[in-house]
């Protein structure tokens, strides 16, 4: 095609967006397909997809793409007209039809200019048509048709007639160089002959065009340009911050009590708005978690095959909408829990049925909202986990002495499992096994200021819920004083907070513990451990602030509790990234710079040196 | 030469399709198109106001483009209008499904700009030759 080159551009990405969605909604219907495989509606629905995208893909020059679809495209037609019937062999082939065409659809997305190799899944689709073509005879036309067959002929011939024509040569679109016919170059000189239409009907045409009502329902906007907008919510939040504490100082300093009570009022509306402001941009990068649940009923069919495990998975709350940024950190350790539940977890149906359980064993995978945090659980009903057994594999593998390993609770014995290089399987499957995921899933979850719960039970199944923030752009902090420094904490992370005096604080094997009712709570002192500082209060009082993350407590010793804030967390820099315990600045209300705790950085810092 | 601005209502469920066969038509001179994503949408704008000429892929949900082809030709309001059918291939059953619900001519996917001005024009040259 002969369009403008960015216009090109802009149409490749809105049909490598499309075509992707579309794609990743197939594998869903797929399984729901070989649940029903007589469900005609599922299959025309699946043929269109790929039938769309074969239609574009061939507007617009991609080759492969164009094979690869039409050949799948030919057998799922003869499956929704009945000519064939779905059977694991045949989807298999079309499951790995549209592997490949995804592939396709990432190098024209990175536009590396790779050529896959074809011909294997172009054969193998082609080999299942001919082997149902032998069963098809050449049907004749119905006799009330054939009139209308006759005219489409002529109808043909007439196109034919006129000038270049596709057909045939459809898929060597390439620009109009194509031989001209006369007729064709006479056309040509016509639209060069004809007037320009005047200004006054084109301006009528438009006011047409907008009273007709061209209303689009949604439109895609790039994230980049949805990220400036939640930057500059999040920029106007802090002014608002400074702005209310500023009113607040001159409310009670300022002779002309009706000017500051106007400003206040002002104030007070601007409060109203940036809130609602900060929210609506906040559900503008939520996307339903369906994005990610998506991919999971192909990957538990797959992997259920080849262990010869009987799975069935149960979706539940795939609406349920979450931060865009959240749902992309949300994947990995998903895929991380389902594999453990298909490899580790599930019996094999032999052991299941000897057990006295179903054949089919469930996973289920869900999502709700809870107050402000959004809870994902994947639950299984296979063998469960024996804290006994982990705590022997934990010692063997020197992870801890016997002695630790007597004093945990089992609920801390099921915890071990995220430990790194904590792996139970007794023989490395290609699945899972290598020590390597339960300890990245739980980096993960806490870098999106997530928590992890764990909970199994011997022969019933075990199942892992995550607790996951809405959003990570704006979060609620506790600020604090300490060592003369200022710090946000989290308040996520908050469980509560104690007054105490340098007196409560016990040392225990050398190592400051705190305790709170009956509990005993290791204690980091903040001031010394991040900016080095020795307090210079003077008060006797201090405070304890207890953080829980997942089931593991700390308390952190603090001068002075400031009180809460809504704070805009931004990055260190390249410079700073990375100091432990420390996930990011802001700027607070009264304008100063504080940095906000990165309590999972804490914690790994407090089990080094309690090691618990 | 026919009037460039006849309003056009280019009818796909892909959006990318429709802003390439946009696109095509704004090459070959055609600027006021309108869309619509299935043949439901399409038929309430064809009611609520006028156009001269629909182009509609064939294969879409809730509305298929044949049910939509057959639709404007049982309105009296709007049985006049041409309709251009876009096929992703010449099968032949669905061809003649077309030609015999009415549609005034068909054209495969992809083809070019020269292509779909041909058919167009052979629409329009056909419309003016038969006197209504």
């Amino acid at each position: 095609m002969s369009f403008p080159s960015d216009e090109m551009d802009d149409i490749i990405n809105d049909f490598i967006a499309e075509a992707s969605e579309g794609l990743e909604s197939l594998d869903q219907k797929f399984i729901e397909l070989e649940k029903n495989p007589g469900d005609t509606g599922l299959l025309n629905d699946i043929f269109r997809s790929i039938h769309t995208i074969k239609g574009a893909a061939g507007f617009l020059g991609f080759q492969q793409m164009v094979e690869v679809t039409h050949v799948t495209e030919d057998v799922l037609n003869k499956l929704r007209k009945g000519e064939m019937s779905v059977d694991a062999g045949v989807m298999d082939a079309i499951l790995e039809s549209v592997d490949l065409i995804k592939v396709i659809l990432n190098n024209i997305r990175e536009r590396n200019g790779r050529n896959e190799d074809t011909s294997g899944i172009i054969l193998s689709l082609s080999g299942i048509l001919s082997a149902s073509q032998a069963d098809q005879a050449g049907e004749a036309d119905k006799p009330e048709q054939a009139a209308a067959t006759a005219e489409a002929r002529t109808l043909e011939v007439e196109a034919k007639a006129t000038g270049p024509v596709d057909e045939a040569k459809a898929a060597e679109c390439e620009p109009v160089a194509e031989a001209e016919t006369p007729k064709a170059s006479t056309a040509a000189e016509k639209v060069v002959e004809l007037p320009r239409p005047e200004a006054k009907p084109q301006a009528e045409a438009k006011q047409q065009k907008e009273e007709g009502g061209a209303k689009e329902q949604s439109i895609r906007v790039d994230i980049e340009r949805l990220d400036a907008v939640l930057n500059l919510a999040g920029e106007l939040v802090l002014s608002r911050n400074r702005l209310m504490r500023l009113g607040s100082k001159l409310s009670e300093t300022a002779v002309d009590g009706d000017l500051v009570s106007h400003m206040n009022e002002g104030i007070a509306q601007l409060d109203l708005v940036t809130t609602d402001l900060q929210l609506a941009v906040m559900k503008m990068r939520m996307q339903p978690i369906a994005k990610v649940f998506n991919k999971f009923p192909r990957m538990v069919r797959d992997l259920a095959r080849q262990n010869s495990k009987e799975v069935e998975l149960v979706i539940s709350g795939e609406e349920t909408e979450l931060d865009k940024t959240v749902i992309e950190e949300l994947g990995d350790p998903l895929v991380h829990l389902i594999r453990n539940a298909l490899d580790h977890g599930m019996e094999t149906p032999e052991e299941r049925v000897a057990a006295g359980k179903p054949r089919c064993g469930t996973v289920s995978l869900s999502a709700y909202q809870e107050g402000r945090n959004i809870i994902v659980s994947v639950a299984e009903d296979g063998r469960g986990m024996s804290p006994a057994h982990i705590k022997k594999s934990a010692v063997e593998k020197g992870l801890l002495t016997e002695d630790e390993a007597a004093k945990l609770s089992n609920k801390d014995a099921l915890n071990l499992i995220f430990i790194p290089g904590f792996s139970t399987a007794k023989k490395v499957s290609n699945i899972s096994g290598r020590g390597v995921g339960m300890d990245v899933v739980k980096t993960n979850i806490t870098r999106i200021n997530g928590s992890i719960d764990i909970d199994s039970e011997v022969g019933k199944g075990t199942r892992i819920t995550f607790s996951l923030p809405l959003t990570l752009a704006i979060i609620q902090a506790l600020t604090v004083d300490a060592g003369g420094e200022v710090y946000g904490i989290p308040l996520s992370t908050v469980i509560e907070n104690i007054r105490v005096t340098d007196s409560d604080i016990k040392t225990v094997d050398g190592k400051e513990v705190i305790q709170i009712r009956d509990r005993v709570y290791p204690v980091v002192r903040l001031g010394e451990l991040v900016s080095g500082n020795v307090s210079s209060h003077k008060s006797e009082w201090r405070y304890i602030v207890l953080i829980g993350i997942g089931e593991k407590r700390f308390g952190i010793l603090v001068d002075r509790l400031h009180g809460q804030e809504e704070i805009v967390m931004k990055s260190m820099g390249e410079y700073l990234k990375g100091t432990e315990g420390i996930a990011g600045a802001c700027i607070t209300g009264d304008g100063n710079v504080i940095l906000i705790l990165d309590l999972a950085g804490l914690l790994q810092a407090v089990q080094r040196s309690y090691a618990f | 030469m026919y009037d460039q601005n006849m309003k056009i209502l280019v009818v796909d469920d892909f959006s990318t399709m429709r802003r390439i066969i946009k696109n095509i038509l704004k090459e070959i001179g055609y600027t006021n198109v309108d869309e619509a994503d299935d043949g439901s949408t399409a038929l309430e704008k064809l009611k609520s106001a006028k156009f001269d000429f629909v182009v509609t892929d064939w294969n879409m949900p809730n509305m298929p483009g044949i049910e939509l082809l057959k639709a404007i030709r049982q309105d009296p309001e709007l049985k006049e209008t041409p309709v251009l059918m876009v096929t992703a291939e010449a099968a032949k059953e669905n061809v003649v499904t077309a030609v015999a619900a009415g549609v005034n001519n068909y054209i495969v996917k992809p083809f070019t700009a020269a292509a779909l001005k041909e058919r167009i024009d052979l629409i329009l040259e056909k419309l003016k030759a038969t006197p209504q």
